[in-house]
């Protein structure tokens, strides 16, 4: 079995023993990178900055969290809105690799200011095994690259320490009950953010509708569970299709997009197998996100692919 | 300690070979699937595991050194996926895409619920796959040991040596009985 504890004890001395100088890490919020925070927070203590980077494609209200989280760890932080610069890179883009691969660049742009200003020798990435196993590399194939693995630039000059590397999710969730860390249970989170829950180009109006969306099936999910209805899901949310089906709104025709509602069961993301929700609770999602956003949205999916042979995510 | 080497083919489920291994309590370690076999003496390992792998590579090729230690090891060596492919056609049976490929959950059926490395898992349980290929026919020194309602083959087993092949994946956490697979796979390389 996974022992937490011990792991925290190496991880810890092997960070004192390799991390002579500031470390800067990329904090997204999500439970990887705040466990990577925490176990670096213990070893380094001021040595260390936090750098939050809203993407314009982070979840409702997000960025503003996550700022409140980096405050109540007593982390040095630096909070950057780059999402400007994001959607300026997704313009046009409709390729998931090519979009991954230009969030990834444009990550590593922002995380190179931070590390000239703040005289920087360190990065600490909260990447995990099937971050590094998925971008492929070796015999791998790459199913997905991901925007923490294999972009660092040589001119950079950072180290990059990533103390989570051979660690999954339910192993790091471990860690961050047993160091009290508050995002311990939170759902996974892609790093390209809501960017790969639109297919096609990632518009900052698509990336609107999809954050409210994804907003509406975490918020019903999340009732269904609290009141018994159902057990939490592994990750849920939702993808827009921008395709046009007809519809019905009040005696008017309608032409509206899709939405597909995406939950799945897993320990490790390895292999997931999509949840049996209710059908109470798809009908109240499926009933809201149309009643809430039909102009543009007039028809909802279940996505009901096991991974494999589909991924959790759909780009 | 039990010492239980990976060879890395370039699978998605390679790491988690790794990690079932090390969750019994056993000395274990990715090698390349390269690796020299004097290395693997030296090292004195007890059992390898031949991974799953990347598109194709169990079809075709030599799959790094595995024909050497296939020939060369007398320790038990489990063929998972790519592995068990690339074994069978070594051994003279052959491989070859599959008409109907299984990704995902698909119900085994043990063919020989008696060899040890299936003790105490039940005739049917649910296994995960994903191949696009499989061994469509079986080495004339190897026995069926489990199939599926698409793949014949997806146990095998040498009739006198300790070696196995599984075209489905018993790292993952859908397999049912997987860990226990594995646990099987241990005592024998312990005895």
């Amino acid at each position: 079995m996974f022992d937490a504890k011990q792991f925290i004890n190496d991880a810890v001395q092997e960070l004192k023993n390799t991390a002579k100088g500031k470390a800067m890490i990329a904090f997204s919020g999500g439970v990887d990178s705040t466990v990577c925070a925490a176990l670096v927070n213990k070893a380094l203590g001021k040595d260390l900055i936090a750098v939050h980077v809203d993407t314009g494609y982070m979840r409702k209200n997000e960025s503003d969290r996550v700022v409140a989280t980096m405050k109540q760890m007593g982390l040095h932080y630096r909070f950057i809105d780059a999402r400007s610069e994001f959607y300026e890179a997704l313009k046009g883009i409709i390729d998931p690799e090519e979009k991954r691969k230009r969030i990834g660049k444009t990550f590593i742009a922002q995380f190179e200011h931070v590390a000239q200003e703040e005289d920087v020798a360190y990065l600490v990435q909260g990447t995990i095994a099937p971050d590094w196993i998925e971008s492929g590399g070796e015999l791998r194939d790459t199913i997905k690259s991901h925007h923490n693995v294999g972009g660092l630039p040589e001119t950079m000059n950072l180290k990059l320490i990533e103390p989570l590397r051979d660690l999954y999710k339910d192993e790091v969730r471990k860690i961050a009950r047993e160091l009290k860390v508050p995002a311990a249970e939170h759902q996974p989170f892609p790093g390209p953010g809501l960017a790969i829950r639109i297919l096609g180009e990632a518009t900052p109006e698509r990336a609107q509708i999809i954050r409210e969306a994804c907003a509406i099936v975490e918020q019903e999910i999340e009732n269904a569970v609290e009141k018994g209805t159902m057990e939490k899901p592994w990750q849920y949310f939702a993808v827009l299709i921008p395709v046009k089906t007809v519809g019905v709104h009040g005696d008017k025709r309608a032409y509206g997009y899709t939405i597909a509602i995406r939950s799945v069961e897993s320990i490790d993301a390895m292999t997931c197998s999509y949840s049996d929700i209710p059908h109470q609770v798809l009908d109240k999602i499926s009933t809201r996100l149309t009643n809430t956003m039909g102009e543009k949205i007039n028809r909802i999916v279940y996505d009901v692919t096991n991974k494999p042979p589909g991924t959790v995510e759909w780009e | 300690m039990v010492k239980i080497y990976v060879v890395n083919n370039g699978g998605q489920w390679t790491h988690r070979e790794w990690r079932t291994l090390r969750y019994l309590q056993v000395e274990t370690k990715i090698v390349p699937n390269t690796v020299a076999l004097d290395t693997l003496v030296e090292d004195a390992i007890d059992g390898l595991v031949l991974s799953g792998g990347a598109p194709r590579i169990g079809l075709e090729g030599t799959l790094g050194n595995c024909a050497q230690l296939l020939d060369k090891l007398s320790v038990p060596i489990l063929g998972i996926c790519a592995g068990h492919q690339f074994m069978a056609r070594h051994f003279g049976g052959t491989a070859e895409p599959s008409k109907i490929p299984e990704f995902g959950k698909v119900e085994l059926t043990l063919i020989d619920p008696d060899d040890p490395l299936f003790e105490g898992v039940p005739q049917q349980s649910t296994v995960w796959e994903s191949h696009n290929d499989e061994v469509t026919r079986i080495p004339s020194d190897f026995k069926n040991l489990g199939k599926s309602e698409n793949c014949e083959i997806q146990a095998m087993t040498h009739t006198s040596k300790p070696l196995y092949g599984l075209q489905f994946h018993p790292e993952v956490e859908h397999t049912q009985y997987g860990a226990l697979i594995f646990k099987n796979f241990v005592q024998i390389c312990t005895r």
